[in-house]
């Protein structure tokens, strides 16, 4: 292989240079050879360190709803990684054309970092997911920085043969690529080059719908061409994932690793909803929660569990593990299905199919999985079909359904409009972050990602103002339920909005009580589901 | 038709127990069911790490069964009787030794698709939830068509088995290797490619997604969907007969302006489904020749077609790779009807109402052996199948056919091995 073929670089090389150029030929790699060489501790955190701050600047930009690869995105990342002080990134996402020495480190450190986090990553299928996606989009924007003859390179290095259809080839199938390529016009189709490959190779473009497909082949233009090379690649991460999760009792042999390799792990998620707190949220105050301390997605189950005494599987599911997150034991979330779902059906068949759904979002049941509280990507991303009560509202909502909610809910006509502004052009969090601060007056300085962190958030805003400023209390969520519940005279304006909030709430119950709801929720009930969800 | 009632008459849920031990026995189509289960023995273990799931009596329900060969899958189905039986994947490890080890997950399973009545019920005026009649089994033939196509003809699946889900649906099973070894995420994006409509949950108003250039697959879903419009929506519905339909409409023009201008047009024309309709085709016209919100409005027409008629699926029941399904030929235990297969070029011919009952079937048999009784005491009754004296034949035969090309292909395959093997 021919890797030394730059006759503008004059200075000898050292053999370090020719050992890096060896190892890291290409600036988009499928990191599919491990690294061999020896580390310090220190050098082994700092790469996990800064590669993490870079996924979490992808992860940013996501949730920021700019579109992935849009020139509004890659600014983004590129004042990001500038702000965070992450050189080797920088240079790797800048392609000059020519390699200096500074650009094979930039690789190395790619390379070994990405194996550090493949390992730290590997510890859970939500935490592989994440990774994978970020991978993910960190793959495809290196990828759309190739010319040309680099993506050539590429392809060699990596043992890669694809030839593009020939024109009769093309000529054969010219109609559907006409009319199913999607983001090109018709004058570029019909200069483009043309790969015919089996449907599975681009599962992207198959789901968007975005490329003519025949008889179980895909047709993908020169400029989808990535999404052939990433589909390969994702499936190699995700079996190289697999791999580091088998390993991960070796690699934790050695005590100096177990800290930094767990520790990454916290250090994303903040937080761990999973556990158990220690304190309890009693069933009876949660009518009282839900208005004020519950978001949308959660307080929309609540009502319709409390009028229609249903829900179906997945907003159970979504219910209920948020539920848990809160601090609601699982003896009182039965006993709160329990009491609403017997309202339509006998008890017999409540204790039968939907008993056991409870417990095992508990992990009491099956195969003790101790299922996380959905974050708000979770919901967010989940199908929602006709009749379903789960998802994101200010996502699943029409624009006059949510804004007719949230007036229901006490909102200003200012306010909703401001809420529902942001729901209409997709940025449903930051919906959901505005909804936040109108319900509390106040100013969010985090983002909300998980509906249990809303919560969270909200206990403490009014905790401290019911303490007037003494010590947050968001530690102590049972006492501040408790003091909630039994005193009726909260301070200050909160006390306005809560009987502004409850008043509009009592009506609307009433109203949708009124009005009588059609019970078919004969959804034909299905354990497997539940476990199916882990497989 | 009077047949029919008698059907529906003559089931009584509370017998079924009495009568399932007679069905399996005499009419369950055991063999050809482990014929399809089996795929020829094409791949190991394919048969024996089956899961396959039981409900019994007083909705016990038994999961990670497995078998070892026909006559046990036969034996155990007859012992037991079960109310329901339902398919799973074929996994890593025998299912029956599911707790002994930890690492278990599913190797393959056919693709499936779910599509159930009650979803169409925001659609259909004539029934709701688990009722269905001839006028509304028709958005099930569109699903069916539509779906079918697509599958053969972009995907390239051949093995596709269609049935009848006891009461108000159907399910749709792809049994191409290709399509068993699809993972989730592979499920996922043929499920994806299939829904092109987007729910918005309760109280919202459903929406076909096309975009402005419209996708080959989309294009042929119109082929179907168009032409039965108004048969289905203007007539036998009568969708736009009444003011909840007429909403539903306005919501569907893309934004506030329009439903405004288009709400007040209504008023200057008749109430009539067809009156509506074709009052809706003039405003959108009239809009696009004005040149108003033009790229919004250039496939409005057939974005509210396929709203109202393109197939409304469970994805998730396509996505998952684990998901159990009920199995062909179960007796659903509320209608006593049979899960039969039916061919989906003729579904448009296929009727919920005339699908047997066990309570029918039984009967027939019945007959049948007094007839022969009494014919000819000789006769043995055994050598003609049983399941071919009665109503469920036809399902049967459609599954033999499909059985049959099915086993085509894995000879073709070994043909095609020893052709290659004769030629070096």
């Amino acid at each position: 292989m021919d890797f030394i073929r730059k006759p503008r670089v004059k200075v000898e090389k050292t053999s370090a240079v020719v050992n890096l150029e060896q190892l890291y030929p290409h600036n988009v790699t499928l990191y599919r050879l491990p690294p061999t060489e020896d580390i310090t501790l220190q050098e082994f955190e700092d790469l996990a360190l800064e590669r993490l701050k870079l996924l979490r600047i992808f992860e940013q930009a996501g949730s920021r709803n700019l579109r992935f690869l849009s020139d509004e995105w890659k600014e983004h990342i590129t004042s990001e990684i500038n702000r965070e002080g992450l050189k080797g990134y920088a240079r790797l996402f800048h392609n000059s054309g020519s390699v200096k020495e500074s650009d094979l480190q930039a690789r190395r450190r790619d390379t070994i970092s990405h194996f550090i986090l493949r390992v730290a990553y590997s510890r859970s299928q939500d935490l592989q997911r994440w990774f994978t996606a970020r991978e993910m989009e960190m793959f495809r924007y290196k990828f759309s920085l190739l010319t040309a003859s680099q993506v050539k390179e590429f392809l060699e290095i990596n043992k890669l043969d694809y030839t593009p259809l020939t024109e009769e080839q093309k000529n054969e199938v010219k109609d559907g690529l006409y009319e199913s390529t999607m983001g090109q016009s018709a004058s570029k189709i019909e200069l483009l080059d043309f790969y015919k490959v089996h449907f599975t190779e681009v599962l992207d473009l198959v789901k968007g719908r975005r490329c003519f497909l025949k008889n179980g082949f895909a047709y993908v233009n020169s400029s989808d061409f990535v999404s052939i090379i990433a589909t390969k690649y994702q499936s190699e991460l995700e079996r190289g994932l697999q791999v580091a999760q088998r390993g991960l009792p070796e690699s934790e042999n050695d005590e100096r690793l177990v800290s930094v390799l767990k520790g990454i792990h916290t250090s994303y998620t903040g937080k761990d909803y999973s556990i158990d707190k220690g304190e309890s949220v009693p069933i009876e105050c949660l009518d009282q929660l839900s208005i004020k301390s519950f978001p949308l997605c959660m307080r929309s189950c609540h009502e319709i569990l409390r009028s229609k005494h249903h829900l179906k599987h997945f907003g159970r599911l979504q219910y209920t593990l948020f539920l848990k997150g809160i601090g609601v034991l699982l003896e009182d979330a039965l006993r709160f299905f329990r009491e609403e779902f017997t309202k339509t059906m006998d008890l017999e068949r409540f204790e039968k199919g939907y008993a056991y759904n409870i417990r095992h979002s508990y992990g009491k049941e099956g195969s003790m999985v101790k299922y996380s509280p959905f974050s708000c990507m979770k919901i967010i991303m989940q199908a929602v079909g006709p009749q379903d009560t789960h998802g994101c509202p200010f996502k699943t909502l029409d624009p006059v359904a949510l804004k007719s909610k949230l007036t229901s809910y006490g909102l200003s006509p200012m306010h909703v409009q401001e809420v529902a502004t942001f729901a209409t052009k997709g940025h449903y969090q930051l919906a959901c972050d505005r909804y936040f601060e109108v319900i509390h007056d106040t100013k969010l300085d985090q983002g909300i990602q998980h509906p249990n962190q809303y919560f969270e958030l909200s206990q403490a805003v009014m905790g401290s103002r019911e303490q007037k400023g003494g010590t947050p209390a968001n530690k102590n969520v049972r006492k501040v339920v408790k003091k909630e519940v039994n005193s009726t005279l909260l301070e200050g304006d909160d006390d306005e909005l809560w009987n502004i909030a409850e008043t509009q709430e009592n009506e609307m119950t009433q109203k949708k009580a009124a009005e009588t709801v059609k019970s078919e929720w004969d959804d034909d009930f299905d354990i497997s589901q539940v476990e199916s969800m882990e497989f | 038709m009077v047949k029919i009632e008698e059907n529906e008459k003559g089931y009584d849920p509370n017998i079924l127990p009495d009568l399932l031990p007679v069905y399996y026995k005499r009419l369950f189509p055991h063999k050809p069911f482990y014929r399809w289960l089996s795929y020829g023995n094409s791949e190991n273990g394919i048969f024996t790490h089956r899961e396959i799931s039981f409900t019994l009596a007083d909705d016990v329900y038994i999961r990670y069964l497995s078998f070892d060969s026909q006559p046990e899958l036969e034996k155990e189905i007859c012992s037991r009787n079960p109310h329901k039986i339902d398919i799973g994947a074929v996994l890593s490890v025998r299912p029956k030794h599911h707790r002994a080890t930890a690492n278990i997950h599913a190797l393959q399973r056919e693709l499936v698709f779910d599509i159930d009545m009650t979803d169409y019920d925001e659609v259909r005026n004539c029934c709701e939830g688990a009722n269905v009649c001839t006028k509304c089994w028709k958005f099930m033939t569109i699903a069916c068509r539509v779906l079918d196509a697509a599958l053969r003809e972009d995907f390239g699946f051949e093995h596709i088995l269609w049935v009848f889900s006891g009461r108000r649906g159907i399910h749709c099973w792809v049994c191409d290797k290709t399509a068993r070894h699809l993972d989730n995420r592979g499920r996922g994006a043929v499920a994806d490619y299939l829904n092109l409509l987007i729910h918005g949950g309760e109280n919202s108003t459903t929406k076909a997604s096309i975009g402005e250039r419209l996708h080959h697959s989309v294009r042929r879903a119109l082929k179907i969907v168009e032409p039965m419009f108004e048969e289905v929506c203007i007539v036998d519905q009568d969708m736009f007969g009444n003011s909840k339909g007429v909403t539903k409409l306005i919501q569907m023009l893309p934004d506030e302006n329009l439903r405004k201008d288009f709400e007040a047009h209504l008023k200057n024309v008749g109430s009539t489904s067809k009156e509506v309709w074709e009052a809706f085709l003039r405003f959108c016209n009239a809009q696009r020749s004005k040149g108003n919100a033009v790229r919004r409005m250039k496939n409005i027409v057939e974005e509210v077609q396929l709203a109202f008629l393109y197939p409304r699926l469970d994805i998730n029941v396509t996505k998952g790779l684990n998901h159990l399904l009920k199995a062909p030929f179960c007796v659903h235990p509320k209608t006593g009807k049979i899960c039969v297969p039916f061919n989906p070029s003729a579904a448009a011919k296929f009727d919920p109402m005339s699908v047997p009952t066990i309570t029918a079937l039984l009967e027939e048999i019945n007959a049948f052996d007094d007839k022969i009784r009494s014919e000819d005491a000789e006769e043995d009754k055994n050598r003609i199948k049983d399941y071919k004296k009665t109503g469920m034949f036809k399902g049967v035969v459609v599954f033999e056919e499909f059985l049959r090309k099915l086993e085509s292909s894995f000879k073709g395959k070994a043909i095609e091995v020893s052709d290659s093997k004769m030629e070096f």
